[in-house]
């Protein structure tokens, strides 16, 4: 019997928040892709966003405002066998955050990013975050939002992440795929989804993305991914994603903006250092005998602090 | 024997190449050393140096004067030219007789102020002469080498600078009488994978040995031992190879003085050989090392991996601490077993980047907001790094909290010949675990001891949360609930305080009845064992109640140890005198009189000794000294 991922834990978001939408999305790809709860381990940070470890019957862990990449990356270090998914905010992400996603884009390590994207920070009742453009006033801005806006498809592209997508929550059919093809990737990913805060933000509501959205995947010329057999289209490919990164208005791009399989993941390049790094890694290597002690030999590990 | 030496130079001119030769070269010869390294915040050219003590037996501390001072460039003699006395041999190059001291344009203003004071107040000439004078009028025996003409009649062409501190190291060693093979094998050994480096090097020996003899000298020859030491090591190295030997897998850092050395002395030895008859269980294994974004990313990190099962460590310093602080705080929310290992160094702020300090005591206790229960021990010695470094991964593992290592930067950089660490002092304590893919409660409040049963990322399903959290570690904020998870974490300190052996947590050492107990911790354990004897040969007792573990503290042995001392003083590398403070909230005692330097300088045998002398002398109630030796 497939496993339920769905916790039985009380959903305690708002009704009509976005959150529902990409919650579902998350549960049905890991459904769909026949994955087991304990092969999938779920990290976010602090708010709304940071609760979905909990909706979620997979191992998970809720960890501290804007660390939950640094908190992933060290599981999927220690094991790089699991695949580790980050449901966490843009506030999150992108400001308390943002040394961590754009380190995370240099290392990329294989962390699927899905960034619950509603320009607000939604618990602590609606202060602008970092993807409100400038100008912009809620209903819960005392003034208008003097910051100006971080484009996070453009910043995951140039913090050098191999994969790179925009989803809208209320189109759970694309969000889902995009999902499962993060978790399939071996580098790190990061999906934008575009999701309302009905509480808070009452400019970018479900009606107002609804107008905008559009699949980039419904453009038939559009095709974003590099492999080995196409690699020299790598630079032709970022710039194209992104020239659509830039596209925001009237119009406004979902789907897969850039994928690379051709940089080779952070656990790739450590398994040329580490020894039997992917075969036996950190969480399964064995470090006592059964007397208890340790099975390494420091003389030998150590030979050049001998005298002899 | 006990020989004491200073070989100083600028920053990046070989002064450490040069005490990696002497030091290896006394052990070659079956000596013991003790060595430590005091530098600037600063790439190139500042006054750097090491100071080496050599016995037959360990020496455990530093003295001055010292009887050979070796000086690379002219500050050395600057800086140097009041540890020297009658008796003493002062090295340098011929071509430094013509510098002034307005041309040292690298000692700090106020140093260079102070010594023109002094120089001028016996009317010497502010230059190197001066300073020579000043060391002869002393009784020191000062030694002009020509360095350029020794070098070129080894080695012709070439840049002669590059073997001057051979040249330099070569001349002490022939002083102190130890013979030339052992000189020759000790380059072999430091520059070991270079063999024509080690033949140039080899030829510098032979020529200084040469110098030496034709010039009368050479010291009388050095009797040798059997090499008894097996390891050299430094504080860093030490807490490396303990934590390999703990069982850690997996090690977080972000760039910082005096940390950063452990972190890179596990990356070099990451591929780890394995003990012959346990090749079945695992052919070949090896430790994760990563160069985080920051010490955020470090702590956190090194969190996320010891969730999945692995033995998890960063390792830091104060600036990089602060920042670890939330992580801490997660980590005793959640009971995540990690270790951070920090090195004190002088603060506050960037402070003293390169020196000692032992100011962070307190912060250790009390990193990260909110009440949660924590490890904090700390190490002494070279020795006791490895070992604690072995067993605060084994509290980590059984308590579930965040365990702190505290290691001063006089011990992170200080090298010591030590015996090879015994594995089988240390056991591993693995945790209390569940099976694979058994359902069960992370935070099970049905428990003995506080200890609930772990799962581990990978094999088990289950939930984490900062916030309080219910038995399945999904967020409440039931009263009754909290009160009971509040309840269950701190149960594993008494738990802990029970479990863990009282010597692993507070020693003494030195006379019963003495008339002297000094307290102490970290780097102060090795001088004052020393001064216990000095003293114990004018008569004197003492004894040292040395502290080794700060949560749990041993409350009950020391107010009961301290209720009977006679006279008590406090040593301690800061100026809150912080472990007296510690001492006075757990037991209600008062220390009267302290011996404290916050300069991040060594405290010397010497310097202590003489400071217990007045303390027993002065029957005044408070004696507080603030020791200043050292450049």
């Amino acid at each position: 019997m497939a496993h339920n991922f769905k916790s039985d834990v009380v959903v305690d978001w708002c009704p009509g928040c976005g959150d529902f939408g990409i919650l579902t999305s998350i549960t049905q790809a890991l459904t769909e892709m026949n994955l087991g709860g304990e092969d999938v381990v779920a990290v976010s940070g602090i708010g709304c966003s940071g609760k979905t470890p909990h909706y979620l019957n997979i191992a998970g862990v809720h960890t501290l405002h804007g660390r939950a990449i640094p908190f992933a990356t060290g599981v999927k270090l220690a094991n790089p066998n699991l695949k580790v998914i980050l449901p966490s905010g843009d506030g999150d992400l992108l400001s308390i955050g943002a040394g961590h996603f754009v380190a995370e884009g240099r290392r990329n390590t294989g962390l699927t990013i899905v960034l619950f994207d509603n320009a607000v920070y939604g618990l602590t009742k609606g202060q602008a975050a970092p993807t409100m453009a400038l100008g912009e006033k809620t209903k819960s801005l005392a003034r208008e939002n003097i910051f100006g806006k971080v484009n996070p498809i453009a910043l995951a592209l140039s913090s050098g992440y191999s994969f790179v997508a925009r989803g809208f929550s209320f189109d759970m059919k694309q969000l889902k795929g995009l999902i499962k093809m993060a978790l399939n990737h071996k580098g790190s990913a990061v999906i934008d989804v575009l999701q309302p805060c009905p509480t808070y933000n009452d400019v970018n509501t479900m009606d107002w993305y609804r107008e905008r959205v559009y699949r980039l995947e419904d453009e038939p010329s559009w095709d974003p991914v590099v492999t080995k057999d196409n690699a020299d289209s790598a630079a032709m490919k970022f710039q194209q994603a992104y020239q659509k990164a830039l596209e925001w208005g009237e119009k406004i791009p979902t789907g897969l903006f850039y994928q690379n399989k051709t940089i080779p993941s952070f656990t790739e390049r450590l398994s040329q250092f580490v020894p039997n790094y992917l075969t036996n890694p950190p969480a399964t290597q064995v470090v006592f005998n059964k007397d208890h002690y340790t099975v390494v030999d420091p003389e030998k590990t150590f030979s050049d602090k001998i005298i002899d | 024997m006990d020989l004491s030496l200073t070989i100083g130079g600028p920053q990046g001119g070989g002064i450490d190449t040069s005490s990696n030769m002497i030091n290896r070269a006394f052990a070659e010869a079956g000596y013991n050393v003790f060595a430590v390294r005091e530098y600037h915040s600063n790439i190139k050219g500042r006054h750097s140096y090491n100071h080496i003590r050599v016995k037959e037996e360990r020496p455990r501390s530093l003295r001055y004067p010292v009887d050979i001072l070796v000086a690379l460039d002219a500050d050395t003699l600057y800086e140097h030219m009041d540890d020297v006395v009658a008796g003493s041999k002062v090295i340098y190059d011929k071509s430094f007789e013509s510098g002034d001291l307005s041309q040292a344009r690298l000692i700090m203003r106020d140093t260079a102020k102070s010594i023109k004071g002094r120089l001028q107040s016996e009317n010497l000439p502010l230059n190197v002469i001066g300073a020579i004078q000043h060391m002869k009028n002393n009784g020191a025996i000062t030694i002009a080498v020509p360095f350029d003409a020794v070098v070129n009649s080894a080695i012709s062409g070439g840049t002669p600078t590059r073997y001057f501190n051979t040249l330099g190291s070569a001349i002490t060693l022939s002083i102190a009488g130890l013979p030339v093979n052992f000189t020759s094998e000790a380059i072999k050994q430091v520059f070991a994978s270079k063999p024509k480096v080690v033949e140039d090097n080899v030829k510098v020996v032979e020529a200084a040995y040469k110098y030496c003899e034709e010039n009368k000298l050479s010291g009388t020859t050095l009797k040798s031992f059997p090499k008894k030491q097996r390891l050299l090591l430094t504080g860093n190295d030490a807490a490396a190879i303990g934590k390999v030997m703990g069982g850690l897998r997996f090690q977080t850092y972000y760039p910082i003085t005096p940390a950063s050395d452990e972190s890179t002395v596990l990356e070099e030895h990451e591929t780890l050989s394995l003990i012959e008859n346990e090749k079945n269980s695992l052919e070949k294994a090896g430790v994760v090392v990563i160069q985080t974004e920051d010490e955020i990313s470090a702590i956190t990190m090194a969190m996320g991996a010891a969730l999945t099962g692995t033995r998890s460590a960063t390792a830091t310093s104060g600036p990089g601490f602060s920042l670890m602080a939330e992580g801490i705080s997660f980590a005793g929310m959640d009971e995540v077993p990690v270790v951070i290992t920090l090195y004190q160094r002088g603060g506050p702020s960037t402070g003293l980047p390169t020196r000692n300090g032992q100011s962070d005591l307190l912060f250790a206790l009390n990193t990260g907001h909110g009440e949660f229960p924590r490890i904090v021990l700390s190490s002494g010695d070279i020795e006791e790094c490895a070992y604690d470094a072995m067993k605060a991964l084994n509290y980590a593992q059984r308590y579930q909290l965040p365990v702190i290592h505290l290691i001063d930067k006089n011990l992170a950089t200080t090298s010591d010949l030590i015996p090879e660490i015994d594995k089988s002092r240390v056991k591993i304590i693995p945790a209390l675990s569940v099976s694979e893919k058994e359902d069960f409660l992370r935070y099970n409040l049905n428990t003995e001891n506080g200890i609930s049963k772990v799962g581990y990322f990978g094999k088990n399903i289950f939930w984490m949360t900062g916030d309080e959290h219910d038995e399945l570690g999904h967020v409440t904020e039931d009263p009754e609930v909290r009160d009971r998870q509040m309840r269950k974490r701190f149960q594993k300190l008494e738990t802990a305080a029970h479990e863990i052996p009282l010597e692993d947590r507070v020693q003494v050492f030195g006379e019963k009845d003495a008339d002297l107990t000094f307290v102490t911790w970290g780097s102060q354990k090795g001088p004052i064992l020393d001064v216990i004897d000095d003293l114990k040969k004018e008569g004197i007792k003492a004894n040292m109640l040395y502290l080794k573990m700060f949560e749990p503290f041993p409350s009950e042995f020391v107010k009961s140890f301290l209720s009977r001392a006679k006279l008590v003083v406090d040593v301690e590398s800061n100026l809150l005198a912080q472990a007296s403070r510690v001492i006075r909230l757990e037991t209600g005692i008062e220390i009267e009189n302290a011996i404290l330097k916050y300069s991040g300088r060594h405290m010397t045998e010497d310097e202590i000794l003489s400071v217990a002398k007045k303390i027993i002398n002065k029957k005044e109630k408070f004696v507080v000294e603030v020791l200043k030796n050292g450049a």
